[in-house]
């Protein structure tokens, strides 16, 4: 027999009663006549299951701590009073433990019939019929009859509530064992749920006993992955049915990666349950990882290639082959009239390691130029530049676990809360623990304040403001003597630093002096830089608020200065940490999608690395670097550049400056997408290649811990073809041999050119879960913590970072300034999540403005404001909210037509080109009507929808 | 592309080299520009600063000159 499968028969997964406990001393036991040794700490349940005895248990899971509620897991221990609970009972040396007997058989049927007596009996119709623990425990303990009869008073009558789209909790069937609520508390840190009542009255209530949909729940699932019973259920599996085989799999939405069991039928996913074993999840998710897959299979869907001539003209259904050749013989005739240098691509930040490197490799092997980009130009390319610079790679220091020994954690310009639920989650629970938190940021977002966790210093500096503040924190340390001078001396380049620390000594770099600019007040910004020196731990944690500025690169180097001034790199705890913000973003930088390096972050001018890709790709590569995206976009208006392939990427959504973007676009003569659905982009596109999701190839993701895990295939590709198929056949079509028969094979090309993933292969990847690069000869099972003896450029580089405020100011034309940002619910452009109950949270992308500006503007909440800069106005609703301060106001860019990046310029990061995306000079007033770019935008969608309907309607007309 | 999007980019990258000593500065914006300017944007600011008021600040100016003795880039 044999068969690349990688399914597993679906069965719950192993559950060990209590967490896994870690420690140096160990604990012998016997259970049952059974000798186990275990780490101290370890519960007797947890040391019974390890030796294959399972107590039985209904409030006690691994995933959180023991309750101790439904006694049923009592045991006898010799020499202890009455039945203690193996739950909350800690293994002792010596302990002899009976776990099954005739008392503890009595004991148990008296406690399963209690809870039977208040329970639907309609097993067979349940939608967790053979899959709930219950079931279970009614026949672990042998229950034959409820001699309480059945007429008593019952909770049978209790309704459904179905307001949350993906489960529904049903009360009829709870048994009241808490596992919910402390799901919601101790796993994802919401606290939305608690146990209303007392005795009999006791019930699961979502905040103020409010439906769950309008309560703080934030839809994790958390609570439904616990529940034992059919209580809380999925949608989908109480449409469908129980799954029959699952695969594990990486999330597609955001940078932390969480690893899933795609549990199915056939090819259609059941659900999506959290994989305990995942590296940077640890069995948990957020709303969009568990519930939002639908998009998948969505009618939206894209499943034939497409061409047209212009684009002011309807598509045509074509086969791949016909789509291919049409698409490379444009692009050879745009770079015979133009020039080689005329054409280029960007790669997919959301697409796998193998995709995006077969896309970079096509630009320059079968292009033959360096014009290839990724979206990391308009998020994290400052940490690329900044991190390299100073420590000498371009990622991030540590794993998400690291958080876990933090004593001071420094979040500046993040917001993990929504963009990075699942590690927010664990980094809440930290702070519970009781390690300091510092917030840089304008607004006050959600971990400022949230249940049990409250910032001890809250920085609200004025966008643009980030250098100026940070550098004043670096003067505090330096100037109070917190600096850790032994690490410095030992791990970094002197003369650097004592230019750096001439410069960061200078009067206008004092707390005092930036205070009025930042808005901060110089004692807090002393305050947080001391509680951040002096704690034994310091970690910071960054994201698109420090990068999407004009001065991103030049803040990632002030943040590494400030961990390299106290010591904080190199063990677990601390280090420099860039949420990366989408799922493949950090591999799509590693596998060379950057203009000018090659994969691996070696410079094309280096001549061995190019001698190294030439050799393996047969073709010469050039020694300079190509574009990058903005400057595409430049050279298209310009005239000089005119086609382009993008894969998986929403340019003339996600882009500042929609209207110089769309006018890049227009003037090209061929663009060639390959996506999903017909996104913004793509009505200004020539070819449409159909794409794949994550659910239909396989591949790999890294993510922002440079965790590398496996994209397992659990259904054929909609369109045929995975998307590095498609880019293989254009590959082809324009006569350059790429020949993969399976992703695998492209991975381990990857690993003989790149020395940071030499180690890697699909065997490894399936043997460790997962593997964080660098993993090669010195790393055989990767790098969790990096720059441990040294910095991997050798010693670490102060880089100096002057202050320069950005060109954006305030002006009595525009006297506001407008930041942007993500939400839970909507991922990025919005093109997944807006196909599926996502929607529910978040329908429209909407202006928060302060009350005073607000009143200043005779602007109520819910009215239509218009928003313009310099750069072109919009129109969206208005929210008074107090998260931003008078002088501020924010949106999201969830969905097109909020056109929130018409209003964005083209400011950007010196360095980079990085869109300045944080800070826009805007004013705000109440209008009637949309703004004029909204309905141009509604009239040209409505066009180049008809079109797509055309091709659609053109394929079932018989072939003349 | 449009030149002027170019000197403000130069000009931009020198404010963000210049912390104190001006020759660190202009290799810096020199490196800087070597390392990730297209060989066409490299020839047009050279070209650009050979026609006389560049719109680039002393740093900046200073740089294209230095990049300019380089033949690679020469126009």
């Amino acid at each position: 027999m044999s068969t690349n499968s990688n399914f597993s028969r679906y069965q719950r997964a192993e559950d060990f009663g209590t967490p896994a406990r870690v420690s140096t001393e160990s604990v012998s036991l016997t259970i049952d006549g059974v000798d186990v040794t275990v780490p101290k700490g370890t519960t007797v349940m947890h040391a019974a299951a390890l030796a294959g005895i399972n107590i039985p248990k209904l409030c006690a899971t691994d995933s959180l701590e023991p309750f101790g509620s439904c006694r049923l897991c009592l045991v006898e221990i010799e020499g202890a009073r009455g039945l203690p609970a193996s739950c909350t009972t800690e293994a002792g040396e010596g302990m002899v433990v009976t776990s099954q007997n005739a008392r503890l058989a009595d004991v148990r049927r008296n406690v399963m019939e209690l809870y039977i007596s208040d329970h639907p009996l309609d097993c067979l119709t349940c939608p967790t019929n053979g899959d709930c623990e219950l079931q279970d425990m009614a026949g672990a303990v042998g229950l034959r009859e409820v001699r309480y009869g059945y007429e008593g008073d019952n909770h049978l009558s209790a309704e459904k509530d179905t307001s949350n789209p993906y489960f529904t909790f049903d009360p009829s069937k709870c048994i009241v064992c808490s596992r919910c609520v402390r799901a919601c508390e101790e796993t994802q840190g919401t606290f939305a749920l608690t146990i209303d009542g007392r005795g009999f009255g006791s019930k699961v209530a979502a905040s103020q006993d409010q439906p769950f949909l309008d309560s703080e729940c934030v839809s994790c699932g958390a609570c439904v992955q616990a529940c034992p019973t059919a209580t809380l259920t999925e949608n989908s599996l109480i449409e469908k049915g129980q799954p029959e085989h699952f695969v594990v799999t990486t999330c597609a939405y955001c940078g932390v990666g969480c690893s899933f069991r795609a549990e199915m039928k056939g090819q259609e996913v059941v659900r999506m349950v959290p994989n305990k074993d995942g590296g940077a999840n640890h069995g948990h998710s957020c709303v969009k990882g568990r519930f939002a897959f639908g998009y998948a299979t969505h009618p939206d869907r894209i499943t034939k290639p497409m061409i047209r001539d212009t684009i002011h003209e309807p598509w045509r259904e074509v086969s791949w082959d016909e789509a291919f050749s049409f698409a490379a013989g444009r692009i050879r005739e745009i770079q015979a009239k133009y020039g080689p240098g005329s054409v280029g691509g960007i790669t997919s930040s959301r697409c796998t390691n193998e995709e995006t490197y077969l896309v970079q490799k096509l630009v320059r092997a079968a292009f033959g130029n360096n014009n290839v980009d990724t979206c990391a130009r308009v998020c994290h390319s400052p940490t690329g530049y900044g991190l390299k610079s100073t420590l000498g790679e371009s990622a991030g220091t540590q794993n998400f676990d690291s958080v876990m020994k933090a004593d001071s954690i420094v979040v500046i310009g993040a917001n993990p809360t929504d963009a990075h639920p699942v590690f927010a989650s664990q980094m809440k629970r930290r702070l519970r623990e009781g390690a300091s938190l510092i917030v840089l940021d304008p607004r006050s977002t959600d971990i400022v304040r949230s249940p049990h966790v409250e910032a001890d210093f809250h920085l609200p500096l004025r966008p643009g403001t980030n250098v100026a503040v940070l550098n004043a924190m670096a003067h505090t340390i330096v100037e109070e003597g917190l600096a850790d001078d032994d690490f410095v001396q030992a791990r970094c380049e002197i003369d650097a630093f004592e230019d750096w620390k001439t410069f960061i000594g200078r009067p206008e770099n004092s707390p005092e002096a930036v205070a009025e600019e930042s808005g901060v007040a110089a004692e807090v910004i002393r305050g947080a830089a001391r509680t951040y020196a002096n704690a034994p731990n310091g970690a910071i944690y960054y994201g698109l608020g420090v990068s999407e500025h004009a001065q991103g690169s030049t803040t990632v180097m002030a943040i590494a200065n400030l961990a390299m001034l106290t010591g904080n790199l190199g063990r677990e705890g601390v280090g420099v940490n860039p949420l990366r913000g989408q799922n493949n973003v950090q591999g799509s930088c590693d596998m060379g999608s950057f203009p000018h390096e090659l994969p691996g972050y070696r410079h094309v001018s280096d001549a061995a690395t190019r001698a190294l890709f030439e050799k393996e790709w047969k073709v010469n590569i050039l020694p300079e670097p190509g574009l990058r995206i903005p400057n595409m976009f430049d050279a298209a208006v310009a005239g000089d550049f005119k086609a382009l392939y993008v894969q998986g990427e929403d340019v003339a959504q996600s882009d500042p400056d929609t209207q110089h973007v769309t006018a890049a676009l227009s003037a090209l003569e061929c663009m060639i997408v390959q996506d999903l659905f017909l996104n913004e982009t793509a009505k200004f596109a020539h070819v449409f290649l159909p794409g794949a999701s994550f659910l239909e190839k396989d591949g790999t993701f890294t993510n922002a811990e440079r965790r590398i895990s496996r994209v397992r295939k659990v259904m054929e590709p909609l369109a045929g073809l995975g998307d590095w198929e498609a880019t293989q056949g254009l590959a082809q079509a324009l006569g350059y041999d790429m020949n993969y028969a399976h992703p695998g094979e492209i991975m381990d090309e990857i690993a003989r050119l790149t020395p940071t993933f030499e180690g890697v292969s699909y065997a490894r990847l399936d043997e460790l879960e997962s593997i964080q690069w660098p993993c090669n000869a010195d790393a055989e099972e990767g790098t969790p913590t990096m720059h441990i003896d040294e910095f991997v450029r050798g010693k670490g580089l102060f880089r100096l970072t002057p202050y320069v405020a950005t060109d954006e100011r305030t002006s009595r034309k525009y006297p506001l300034l407008l930041t942007t940002g993500r939400i839970l619910s909507q991922y990025n452009v919005g093109a997944q999540t807006r196909r599926t109950h996502n929607s529910s949270w978040h329908e429209e992308d909407v202006l928060e403005m302060h009350a005073h500006d607000a009143e200043q503007r005779g602007i109520d909440a819910g009215d239509w404001v218009g928003l313009k800069s310099r750069a072109g106005e919009t129109v969206m609703r208005a929210v008074i909210s107090d998260r931003v301060q008078p002088g501020v106001v924010y949106t999201t860019f969830h969905h097109p037509a909020s056109g929130a990046n018409v209003v964005t310029t083209d400011n950007s990061d010196w360095a980079t080109n990085c869109p300045e995306y944080k800070v826009t000079a805007v004013q705000a007033h109440k209008v009637t009507q949309l703004s004029q770019w909204q309905q141009e935008f509604e009239e040209f969608t409505a066009q180049q929808e008809g079109f797509l309907a055309e091709a659609k309607a053109g394929a079932e007309e018989p072939v003349n | 592309m449009d030149v002027r999007k170019l000197v403000k980019m130069a000009n931009q990258i020198a404010d963000n080299f210049n912390a104190g000593d001006a020759a660190t500065a202009v290799a810096g914006v020199l490196d800087h520009i070597t390392r990730f300017w297209t060989l066409d944007m490299k020839k047009q600011i050279i070209a650009h600063q050979r026609d006389g008021d560049t719109g680039l600040n002393e740093i900046a100016a200073a740089a294209i000159t230095e990049l300019a003795r380089n033949e690679t880039y020469a126009a």
